[in-house]
């Protein structure tokens, strides 16, 4: 009968894809053994410093005979992923990529880090005292090292040249001056913003944190208390919430993280910009943007408390707790932090973390000469965090974060600040 | 196999005819045993956490709790009860929609014409297409600044809207994706319903001089009622379980003001975002009982109405 | 057809032409459901055509609103997809899951469906079906938690065990209406002719279920395909399916709008392909119990 054949191929392409399959598990299965050869998991984040590390892999391999597998994943898919695996206790990873500000102190507190101290001290050639120590503070947990710091963050202002010398203005150093010049370039220019930055109430959080230090402000204050109601925090949130209400796009979203700010930016509809450093690419790169070749770079403003930015360590590397081979993952974080490669990463365009490569001319060869002294403004009496310092960080964005959006729609940011600092004050005291 | 002939049982006759005797068991519960596995000891924990204060990680120590967590979250105006009126919202008025456009449309399928097959084609395509691939899709459509969606409006004048950016745009911008993706479904079920009907009871109703209107309203819809129940039942469920459109155009939280924050997200979120297991587990399991309760209470009423 | 098959409203298109009253519709509305017909056509494919388009462009002409319709196409996005990213290794492993998932569902589905079915066992039906209402975020930790435990984490295993849990259901609720449908005469006949009950079942009823399998099985393998939750978190380095692939191309600092559209289309593509040719199946699969009372 005809169905009969039917079932027959059926089960014949069945069971040979099985066996197929089967053999191929099992040779995976053994690759680890073969050879003497270790496998090495690492888990990253899709970044340039990704895509840097993973091209100059093969060197490492071949130095260490060690197998590294790579697996790769979104910001948020990761962190997905390391609260699923870790909190099962997992093996299977040993080298992870995380975010020392968003869940470093979480993941020290729950054990997941295994402690680096003595490592960071076994090689002087290496040398961890070259590691800048605004970073190191983030990366190290009660007095214990838990993560390598690789990449760092300053913010700075993007501006258009171009609509400066249109309109005769100088670029903006305090932040009545960027009031103004963002007023005048909104008058002049239809359709074009004064102003752009994050809107949205937890993405915004860590780009308003420098206008929160350059009126003065801080989210905590000296005595671990929330500090989000003082007069100073008061300012700025208004006055982040006006730039934006008044000069920024019009019917301006509440719900903008990068990619929506950026793009309001590199589309030359909008003057000024504050933004992470790392993100410079996307309006350099003429593929991304139409502003590419008028954009300048500066300091952030400076306000009533002088121009303080955070400059702050985004990602680091840390070594599983559970690992099985956490002198083999802690090769490969030598490796991967070692002088030559940070130069190359910061050649790439990502900001890293050690002294030495920033003095080196040619860690900042290929920057815009602006963005370089930008940076270098940051760095030198910048603030170690960019959000609250806590536990529970995703939380806190979002309750110190309301009085951004509030502003943002015309709100009473005063009367918000005060509801989220007792809110944020809630947390403190739970921690 | 069973067709040799011997005077003896064998071992392999005797086993046949155990097998065959306990042949409903022995078929059914492979699957039972499966799913009630990989249920029942999730679902035990999640009730074990619901009644704990686990927060950070599920390894941490905690403490028992008691029922505070369902207090808590069951007085709380802020987040939980905004979620379940998003998700009743988001669920309601997508299935209504399509509900409605989808019986327009089977209508018109309804009686044959030429090129029906492609017609049925080109609708299964949303259907089956990944989820996570048309969420992206769709961001990059509803980008304010440079998405298809502003510019369509642009070219006929209307000014441009925030979509899924805005506070109160949003949700209706993801029931609109929700529709688009799963009409089709709606539009297939009614069609099968639809062309199982016999013709008699229309044709009675014309001779009794209904108009096309009438006969739908008073002689199809009420044939059709246990395929529409059905479609709420299936699409229902999905609906109020949607993820992963959700997550890949607002991801946890959903949004500055919680806008699209729906049930599955909020639990979502809790666990993966906040790590506080015992609240997440509340929710989830307050989010499970209220499926089960919306399920009993359609197929009862079906029943009910059977009988 | 040459079969002697028993008529199964269940897999049949759904609609039959004879049963159609032939009437003169007035023309009016003719023209008004070739219109509407083109319009929801259109509604439909649209966004999907357009995610095509976009999937040719640059990212400075996806940026550029001027150039929505009239660009210079180039296949730049598919070879960063597919050579740069390995796609072909994720294509493989969404495959491979959603085989293995389809084929072990349908060896424990099919049986208990027929159990099921024939014994009216609806309770126990329901204990499957649970697997389809329960939120699918309450399994992810405590999955991960046992099966780290059990030393399977990392390969396939776990994946496809989570893919189950998705086409059982399905498999067991298509099933059950598709057995329901089929007459009882044929096996009660080769139970006289000297077949055992599993002998009937195994040699008389499954052949004969063969369209109900491909449906079952074509469904399980979509929905296995599109899952997107369980793969996000219980996929390691080797065993990354297409859905969590996606996300590749939206990296800390800039979101490739051009690879991720190609990435979408590639991920869509096979399905769509599996769809066309199957149309049939996956109608009758879809809309199984929707006629019942």
């Amino acid at each position: 009968m005809k169905r009969h054949s039917i079932v027959r191929v059926a089960a014949i392409v069945a069971a040979t894809f099985i066996a197929a399959g089967t053999l191929t598990a099992c040779s995976a299965g053994t690759g680890n053994d073969d050879g003497g050869s270790k496998t090495l998991r690492v888990t990253l984040a899709n970044h340039v410093w990704t895509d840097t590390i993973k091209a100059k892999l093969p060197e490492f391999e071949a130095a260490t005979g060690l197998k590294v597998e790579l697996s790769q994943y979104g910001e948020d898919q990761l962190s997905d992923q390391y609260n699923v695996k870790l909190n099962a206790g997992t093996d299977e990873i040993d080298v992870m990529m995380y975010r020392p500000l968003q869940e470093g102190k979480l993941f020290a507190k729950n054990g997941y880090l295994a402690d680096l101290s003595d490592d960071v001290e076994s090689n002087a050639e290496w040398d961890w005292s070259d590691f800048q120590p605004g970073p190191v503070g983030s990366t190290t947990y009660e007095d214990n090292v838990v993560g390598i710091p690789i990449i760092t963050e300053q913010e700075v202002l993007y501006y258009r040249k171009d609509l400066l010398a249109a309109a005769g203005l100088e670029v903006p150093t305090t932040m009545e001056a960027l009031e103004a010049a963002a007023k005048a370039v909104t008058e002049q220019n239809p359709g074009v913003a004064g102003f752009v930055a994050r809107t949205g109430k937890s993405a915004a959080v860590t780009q308003f944190s420098s206008f929160l230090y350059s009126f003065g402000g801080d989210f905590i204050d000296k005595n671990g208390d929330s500090a989000i109601a003082s007069p100073e925090a008061k300012e700025a949130y208004a006055f982040y919430g006006k730039l934006i209400r008044e000069y920024g796009p019009e019917n301006v979203s509440t719900d903008m993280s990068w990619p929506e700010a950026m793009a309001i930016f590199t589309q030359g509809q909008a003057a000024f910009y504050t933004e992470a450093d790392s993100l410079y690419k996307n309006a350099t790169d003429p593929e991304t943007s139409k502003v590419s070749d008028t954009v300048g770079f500066a300091p952030i403003p400076a306000g009533p408390g002088g121009s303080v930015a955070y400059n702050v360590p985004s990602w680091a590397l840390g070594i599983n707790a559970e690992s099985a081979n956490s002198a083999e993952a802690w090769k490969f974080i030598e490796w991967a932090t070692s002088q030559e490669l940070t130069l190359a990463v910061q050649q790439d365009g990502v900001p890293g973390a050690r002294q030495s490569v920033w003095e080196d001319p040619a860690g900042t060869s290929t920057y815009p000469a602006d963005l370089a002294a930008a940076i270098a403004a940051s760095t030198k009496n910048g603030v170690g965090h960019d959000r609250p310092l806590v536990i529970k960080v995703p939380e806190a964005r979002e309750i110190v974060g309301d009085p951004i959006v509030i502003a943002i729609t015309g709100g009473d940011s005063d009367a918000a600040a005060d509801a989220a600092s007792d809110a944020f004050q809630g947390i403190l005291d739970d921690e | 196999m069973t067709t040799m002939v011997s005077t003896k049982p064998t071992a392999w006759e005797k086993s046949s005819t155990w097998a065959n005797h306990h042949r409903k068991w022995l078929f059914a519960s492979p699957a039972m045993i499966f799913v009630g596995l990989l249920i029942a000891v999730p679902l035990g924990w999640t009730l074990y956490l619901s009644i704990t204060d686990s927060e950070g990680s599920v390894r941490a120590e905690s403490n028992l709790v008691g029922l505070s967590n369902y207090a808590e979250v069951l007085s709380d105006f802020d987040r939980f009860w905004p979620a379940v009126m998003r998700t009743f919202i988001f669920t309601g008025g997508a299935l209504a929609i399509e509900l409605v456009l989808g019986m327009c449309i089977a209508l018109l399928l309804w009686r044959p014409f030429r090129g029906e097959k492609w017609v049925r084609v080109a609708i299964l395509l949303p259907l089956v297409a990944t989820p996570v691939a048309v969420g992206m899709m769709w961001r990059l459509i509803f980008d304010p600044n440079i998405g298809f969606a502003n510019q369509v409006l642009s070219w006929i004048g209307i000014p441009a809207q925030p979509w899924l950016s805005g506070q109160y745009t949003a949700l209706p911008t993801l029931m609109f994706v929700d529709i688009w993706q799963w009409t089709p479904m709606v539009v297939l079920m009614l069609l099968a319903g639809l062309t199982s009907l016999s013709d008699e009871p229309d044709e009675a109703a014309r001779i009794d001089g209904a108009n096309s209107w009438q006969r739908f309203w008073f002689v199809t819809l009420p044939l059709l009622r246990a395929t529409v129940i059905v479609t709420i039942v299936l699409r229902g469920i999905d609906a109020l379980k949607t993820f992963d459109i959700l997550y890949a155009t607002k991801g946890k939280g959903g949004g500055s003001f919680h806008e699209v924050e729906t049930l599955n997200i909020y639990a979502f979120g809790l666990s993966f975002d906040y790590n506080d297991y015992g609240i997440a587990s509340t929710v989830l399991i307050l989010f499970f009982l209220l499926i089960i309760a919306i399920m009993w209470a359609l197929t009862y009423r079906r029943k009910a109405n059977r009988s | 057809m040459t079969t002697t098959l028993p008529t199964r409203p269940v897999i049949q298109p759904p609609r039959s032409p004879a049963s159609a009253p032939r009437r003169r519709k007035p023309r009016a509305y003719k023209i008004f459901r070739v219109v509407a017909l083109t319009l929801t056509v259109l509604l439909f494919i649209a966004p999907l055509v357009w995610m095509f388009i976009a999937s040719l462009k640059t990212n400075v002409d996806i940026y550029d609103a001027s150039k929505t319709l009239f660009f210079t196409p180039t296949l730049d996005n598919y070879d960063n997809v597919l050579s740069r990213n390995n796609y072909f290794g994720f294509i493989f492993n969404s495959f491979w899951v959603a085989f293995m998932s389809t084929i072990f569902s349908l060896l424990i589905g099919v049986p208990a469906a027929y159990a099921m079915s024939r014994f009216a066992m609806h309770r126990s039906a329901l204990v499957v079906l649970m697997a389809r209402i329960i939120p699918g975020v309450s399994l992810l930790v405590p999955w991960y938690f046992i099966f780290a435990n059990m030393r399977m984490v990392g390969g396939f295993g776990v994946l496809i065990l989570s893919h189950m849990f998705v086409a059982l259901p399905l498999i067991v609720y298509i099933m059950i209406s598709y057995f329901d449908s089929t007459p009882l005469e044929l096996e009660e006949q080769a139970q006289v002719d000297g077949l055992t009950h599993i002998g009937a079942f195994l040699r008389i009823t499954l052949p004969l279920s063969v369209p109900g399998l491909a449906t079952a099985g074509i469904l399980s393998f979509i929905f296995s395909w599109n899952n997107f939750m369980f793969a996000l978190v219980l996929s390691g380095a080797n065993t990354k399916t297409l859905p969590v692939a996606i996300f590749n191309f939206v990296s800390y600092a800039s979101i490739d709008w051009g690879s991720l559209m190609a990435a979408a289309v590639v991920v869509t593509v096979p399905i769509m392909v599996i769809a066309l040719f199957t149309q049939k199946y996956i109608v009758s699969g879809l809309t199984a119990g929707a006629t019942k009372g």
